[in-house]
């Protein structure tokens, strides 16, 4: 791709809340002022019981929602006042997010969910063939490009997912429990290639595990409850 | 969203599918088979007046309202230019054949030597030539106006008449103005001529043709004295040498030189009335577009439904797409394509349908509605132009269908 991708951002949450109008008076304030700043090129790992607003915060990061109050900035830019194109480009060029649920586009293929941003970026179908099937064998399913999501097990459409989330070579990787689905060789595995990918491109990885093991790789961990970080610890 | 729930789901839009191009193609049948038809006929009519052996009518107003048709048929064959000036009176009366049976048929007095070179190539080809009645220029028995003369009680009678009521050339004929018989006056046949099939006009089938003042003193429209319009016709046909009935303008100053004769006549060229028929037809389909426009927009509604159901039905889809921040034109992409595909498929089977209709009503219609069905004509580029529109017009269903994919809450749709 671009051989000068831009320096990963340097994120920041200030003063952010996210509550949701789940319908009438009901709401739930998924996040509380949260304060936090992530330098570029971290490894971050993320940890919290179920609920305590862990995806909420990646999807504020990762521009896919917007806070209720506070600002998230990129590089001390505010993201805020970003148009929804704008946040979209920003997305598709220097996000790449493993969904917690994976989502798959249920009518491709393995191959061609993973050749999708880069086809939405313009790569010349050659290449981006060619880049598809190279992440595909990274991940251990150079064999499975021409399989359907409905035709995989829940641990290959985990490793679809992270693929396609590499695919564009995003200087911000965010992965909502990516190895949740795994067994610990394939655990192994993927978190071998995010750090790889992580530090030859010395991009920001932010990942949410239940996993110790997992955790224990991150330089930085984070331990969320009831929407806020109540332990930021470095070191591993 | 799988099993059982997920096959209703999809019977249910498959219906709505079939039912929008359904729409669409009823919409688009409808403009298909009255612009054929109506182009046909109105092409045909066209022909006719293109082909005709004369460029140029002198009519009056009123029945039988052109007087001195005699001399007047003199004085235009004078103008320069011109190669005949043939006077037509029609007037129904009664023939009653040799064994006695009674038929109306229409009666043409023409002067025989005027009428034979305002015929078209395709007529000429159906009469005997030279038409074999007695007197050429219909001038003995006219005699200036007297009506003195001998008359020849020559006449002329259609194929259809002499095979309906056995009567042939030899046989005589008895032609009463009123159902008085005794007031007839008895004609030989002289010969027997086809006619053309006609198109929605009084039809040529029951025809005889007789001089001009036969038909005259038969049935008053000449010598009488109470007669209010003597040596009457209905129309002078003129016919102009070669070189003038392809040139509009040399046509239009024959035109002119014969309204100067007779300022209260009209004096249209064909040529005019071809223009005006062109252009009531422009005016038609219009209306017929603007009529189906009607259908056009149930069936776009119904598009922008289906199309609608399609996003809220691949919500999370198209949320993953905006998730991973494939731009707009991409995700509309697929909502366009759908609509184009839907609306194409609508204006393919309507376009089908109308040609299937038409066909239908030229082989099991009625007579008048078969002969117009017959004469449809599928224009490839109006065709063409029809589904162009439809599938212009999908865009705004698809427009319609794409915003609301843009706005979907992408954490909404995620869920
Ligand atoms: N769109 C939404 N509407 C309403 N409530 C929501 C929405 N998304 C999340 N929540 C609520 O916000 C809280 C935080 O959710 P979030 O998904 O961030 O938790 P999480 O830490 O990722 O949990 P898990 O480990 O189970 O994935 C939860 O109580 C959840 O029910
Ligand atoms: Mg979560």
């Amino acid at each position: 791709m671009n051989d000068a991708a831009p320096r990963p951002p340097e994120l920041e949450l200030a003063n952010v809340s996210r509550t949701y109008f789940a319908g009438g008076a009901e709401e739930v304030r998924a996040l509380r002022t949260l304060d936090l700043r992530i330098a570029s090129g971290s490894f971050v790992s993320v940890e919290g019981p179920s609920g305590c607003g862990k995806t909420t915060m990646l999807n504020l990061v990762g521009l896919l929602d917007a806070p209720t109050s506070g600002e998230v900035r990129w590089d001390g830019h505010s993201v805020g006042g970003l148009s929804d194109r704008e946040r979209a480009r920003l997305r598709l060029r220097s996000v790449g997010f493993i969904f917690q649920r994976f989502y798959l586009l249920p009518t491709l293929t393995a191959q061609e969910n993973v050749e999708l941003p880069m086809r939405a970026l313009g790569l010349p179908r050659e290449d981006r063939t060619r880049r598809a099937a190279e992440l595909l064998s990274e991940v251990g399913l150079s064999d499975r490009g021409r399989a359907f999501p409905h035709q995989l097990s829940g641990g290959e459409e985990q490793r679809v997912a992270v693929a396609r989330a590499l695919a564009n070579q995003p200087g911000l990787l965010l992965a909502d429990e990516p190895t949740g689905e795994l067994d610990s060789g394939n655990t192994r595995a993927i978190l071998d290639l995010l750090v790889r990918v992580r530090s030859a491109r010395s991009a920001t990885l932010l990942l949410v595990t239940h996993n110790p093991e997992v955790a224990a790789r991150a330089g930085r961990h984070l331990t969320m409850r009831d929407g806020s970080v109540v332990r930021d610890v470095a070191g591993n | 969203m799988r099993g059982p729930r997920r096959g209703r789901a999809l019977r249910h839009t498959r219906l709505q599918v079939v039912l929008a191009v359904a729409a669409i193609a009823a919409a688009v049948a409808l403009p298909v088979v009255l612009i054929s038809v109506g182009g046909g006929v109105s092409a045909h009519e066209l022909a006719s007046l293109q082909n005709a052996g004369y460029q140029i009518v002198v009519s009056a107003a009123g029945l039988h309202g052109i007087s001195h048709a005699h001399a007047l048929a003199e004085r235009i064959l004078a103008v320069g230019s011109v190669s005949a000036a043939s006077p037509v009176l029609s007037v129904d009366v009664d023939a009653y054949t040799t064994s006695g049976a009674l038929s109306p048929v229409l009666a043409e007095g023409v002067i025989p030597a005027q009428f034979g070179p305002t015929l078209s190539p395709a007529e000429r080809g159906l009469f005997p030539s030279p038409l074999p009645l007695g007197d050429p220029t219909d001038l003995r028995h006219f005699d200036n106006g007297s009506y003195s003369g001998p008359a020849t009680y020559d006449v002329l009678i259609s194929f259809p008449f002499a095979s309906a009521e056995h009567v042939g050339t030899g046989d005589t004929l008895l032609l009463s103005p009123t159902t008085n018989r005794s007031l007839g006056t008895l004609y030989n046949v002289t010969g027997v001529f086809g006619v053309l099939p006609t198109l929605l006009g009084p039809t040529g089938a029951f025809l005889v043709l007789l001089p001009l003042s036969d038909l005259q003193t038969m049935t008053g429209f000449g010598p009488s004295a109470s007669a209010t319009v003597p040596d009457a016709a209905d129309t002078v046909q003129v016919a102009v040498t070669g070189a003038v009935a392809v040139s509009p303008s040399a046509l239009a100053v024959v035109r002119g030189s014969i309204q100067a004769l007779v300022p209260l006549y009209s004096v249209t060229s064909l040529a005019q009335e071809a223009q005006q028929l062109e252009s009531a037809n422009a005016v038609l389909t219009g209306f017929y577009l603007a009529l189906s426009s009607v259908g056009l927009t149930i069936g776009l509604l119904f598009l922008a439904l289906v199309l609608l159901r399609r996003v809220e039905a691949e919500h999370r889809s198209i949320g993953i797409r905006r998730a991973l921040g494939l731009p707009g034109w991409s995700i509309a992409g697929g909502i366009v394509r759908e609509g184009l595909l839907l609306s194409v498929l609508g204006a393919l089977t309507g376009i089908l349908a109308g040609y299937l209709v038409v066909e239908g009503l030229a082989t099991w219609a009625t007579s008048t509605v078969q002969e117009a069905a017959a004469l449809a004509r599928f224009d490839p580029t109006v065709l063409a132009e029809i589904a162009l529109g439809v599938a212009g017009l999908s865009l705004l269903a698809s427009a319609v269908a794409s915003r609301a994919a843009l706005r979907l809450e992408i954490g909404e749709a995620l869920r």
